[in-house]
């Protein structure tokens, strides 16, 4: 119920949104409105105007069948009612008194013919002068004349004015029934030529909205129409300038790479070779070994840095290839295997062969020399390190675990963090290790997890999980 | 050993130079290109090192030259660039391995001392390992000087094993270089080979890595380690 009525909510919220497909056709419904209600506006006017003094045949005529008929009240009237349906007729108003002109006919002072619904009360105060009066709630407009030759007065009467003669048009639908006929008939073509114009618009935003963030690629799809193409140039401009300065910038790293490793390389030889003497004193020997000590800081603090420097540009210049994530995990892991024995951690993998995940190599390699060199700096000498690589669920997981003595709950979160290092750390680090982890891991769509054992043993357990490779690639 | 040293840095060609002539070894030093080709005409080297942005040009140069006139020379590039395709851009080159600057001493000799038995492996000595010897071109090993017989994929595994010392290799290059039929051997094959060739030259050579590979190590494992 509640999960519909959000459902409800927004879907009227999209609804709701602006497009300018629905712009456009409401700019054309109210250009259509506006024009009808002008030529409306203008034919009522013409026909409420002045018409009473033009209608001065009308009024001859009148006058002509009431003096010379008047000696045959009947013939007379017959005659002048049917001249006055005549004239109802050609306003197009047969039957309605308030939608056409009437006639009043007065021969000596008596009336001798009244249009149907016209009041017996319009009398005018001066001939030949349009007067206006409120009778039955209703306004009247009308003029008379009198016979230059007889007493008879013809008064020739318009229902009241534009205001009267409105209010009679929209009471028949004569001004809403246009529109309402027309307004679908016109408004659905536009609306299904106009959604088929904006295609190839759509299908640019489609690939848009379809790539990752990091795919730099220009579009593929090229308009042929000239409004569409300014926008994807200059998008596919962009791109170019974004790659040319991602280019730039790996290109930099490596060449600050090589600059500050060569220095470090030769401090460290040095201080080596001194150290690789057997004449030091014990003295010596310490503070060279500090010395030592510290450059390996500065080197790895680097190297971790560049890492870093370079996971968030790479991304956008290096593509994702298929690769058997279970080799890359024994290859990196054989080559790590010697250094680990040096503090003395074995390392172990059982995996599963085949795991064939979409990546970059060199950010994977990186992410797994991080994880592992973790593990065996904090295992105890004499431990194990354990990984293991298995399939489940779409899901390549790996996972790391050492026998070290963990991390707390409540930092588990902070340790991915940049430059943070645990506090009474007694293992030297540059505190980007794990920020280079996840780094790589968010890149490639996955995810990772600190934990205990499962049987409450010391140790941390790192999970992590990748997306595999599309299906038919893992052989 | 005689050894060629191509290193444009002041600092670390000197560190360099002083560190391996401790080590008792025969350092020429140079630090240009030009200079390196001189070098190698002039005198007899076993190895060279070689750094590859030289002022004068790229080291593969040098390596490119030895390869067309068909000197077999073990060359190991020090390299501060680290990027995946700079290092197979130096292994194409005729390069034998690649070591990323900064580098550990310790790393620095054991990969000169592999590759100088590898040298001597292919100039027709032999690689030397406590106690055990192996022949390359007559395929002969021995242990503490008794010959052993070994089958065609166990002497490769021992070579390719004895040759890389102290690395570990892992079991999928094993299986797909060294093994005949590459690949498409069952997962249990490379372990009855490891077992057969242990049971000939005897327990504590060949170290497993569970899962990952296996290793000769130069020094012996420490008494507790051994099964």
């Amino acid at each position: 119920m509640i999960a519909s009525a959000a459902a409800w909510r927004a879907r009227l919220r999209r609804w709701a949104r602006p497009t300018l497909l629905r712009r456009l056709l409401f700019a054309q419904a109210l250009v259509l409105v506006l024009l009808w209600s002008l030529a409306v506006a203008l034919f009522l006017a013409e026909a409420s105007g002045d018409d009473l003094y033009e209608a001065h045949a009308a009024h001859q005529a009148v006058l002509a069948v009431a003096q010379n008929l008047a000696d045959q009240p009947a013939r007379q009237y017959d005659t002048l009612h049917a001249f006055d349906l005549a004239l109802r007729e050609g306003y197009g108003a047969k039957n309605d008194p308030a939608a056409a002109p009437g006639i009043l006919v007065r021969q000596a002072g008596r009336l001798i013919y009244k249009s149907d619904g016209v009041p017996a009360e319009l009398r005018n105060t001066r001939i030949g002068s349009a007067e206006t009066m409120l009778v039955q709630g209703r306004r009247w407009r009308f003029v008379t004349r009198q016979s230059a030759v007889s007493d008879t007065r013809v008064t020739l009467v318009m229902p009241g004015g534009g205001w009267q003669l409105w209010l009679t048009f929209n009471s028949r639908g004569y001004y809403l029934l246009p529109l309402m006929i027309s307004i679908p008939f016109l408004l659905l073509p536009a609306w299904l030529s106009i959604r088929l114009a904006l295609r190839p618009w759509r299908q640019v935003g489609g690939e848009i909205a379809a790539r990752g963030p990091r795919d730099l690629k220009p579009l593929s799809f090229a308009p042929k129409h000239e409004e569409l193409r300014p926008l994807v140039d200059s998008i596919n401009a962009m791109m170019r300038r974004l790659r040319e300065s991602a280019a730039r910038e790996q290109s930099f790293i490596a060449d600050a790479a090589h600059e500050m490793r060569t220095p470090i390389a030769a401090m460290r030889i040095n201080i080596e070779a001194l150290l690789a003497r057997d004449r030091l004193t014990e003295r010596q020997n310490e503070l060279l070994s500090s010395a030592l000590s510290s450059s390996d800081r500065a080197e790895r603090l680097i190297g971790q840095l560049l890492l870093l420097m370079r996971s968030d540009t790479e991304a956008c210049v290096l593509p994702a290839e298929t690769l058997a994530f279970d080799v890359l995990v024994q290859d990196r892991l054989a080559a790590l295997a010697h250094l680990a024995r040096a503090r003395g951690v074995e390392l172990e993998l059982a995996a599963e062969t085949g795991v064939s995940i979409s990546g970059e190599r060199e950010s994977l390699m990186s992410m797994l020399d991080n994880l592992i060199n973790n593990a065996t700096k904090y295992s105890p000498m004499g431990s194990t390190v354990t990984v293991g690589l298995r399939r489940a669920a779409g899901q390549a997981v790996l996972t790391v675990a050492d026998r070290g003595r963990g991390i707390v709950p409540a930092l588990r979160d902070r340790v991915f963090d940049r430059f943070f290092r645990e506090p009474d750390q007694t293992q030297t680090g540059s505190g980007l290790g794990l920020a280079i982890v996840k780094s790589v891991i968010e890149k490639h769509g996955g995810r990772i997890e600190l934990e205990d054992h499962a049987d409450g043993s010391p140790g941390l357990l790192v999970t992590v999980q990748l997306p595999l490779a599309g299906p038919g690639t893992s052989a | 050993m005689k050894i060629l040293l191509v290193e444009d840095d002041l600092d670390l060609g000197n560190g360099i130079r002083v560190a391996l002539v401790d080590q008792g070894m025969d350092v020429t030093w140079v630090r240009r290109l030009d200079d390196a080709a001189r070098a190698l005409e002039s005198g007899a080297c076993d190895l060279v090192l070689l750094d590859l942005g030289l002022p004068d040009g790229d080291g593969i140069a040098l390596l490119a030259r030895l390869r067309r006139e068909r000197r077999v020379l073990p060359a190991l590039i020090l390299s501060a660039r680290d990027a995946l395709d700079d290092r197979l851009r130096g292994l194409d080159g005729g390069a034998d391995d690649y070591l990323v600057k900064p580098f550990a001493l310790a790393e620095l000799l054991s990969r000169v001392r592999a590759l100088a038995r590898r040298s001597y492996g292919i100039e027709g000595e032999s690689i030397e390992l406590r106690g055990l010897s192996l022949h390359e071109p007559t395929r002969r090993v021995r242990v503490h000087g008794t010959q052993v017989e070994l089958s065609r994929s166990e002497f490769e595994l021992l070579s390719h094993l004895l040759k890389r010392a102290d690395r570990v290799v892992p079991r999928r290059v094993l299986e797909e270089h060294v093994l005949p039929g590459g690949q498409s051997n069952d997962s249990n094959t490379l372990e009855v080979h490891i077992s057969n060739l242990r049971r000939k030259i005897g327990e504590g050579y060949v170290r497993t890595v569970r899962g990952i590979g296996y290793v000769i190590d130069q020094a012996e494992a420490p008494a507790s380690e051994r099964p």
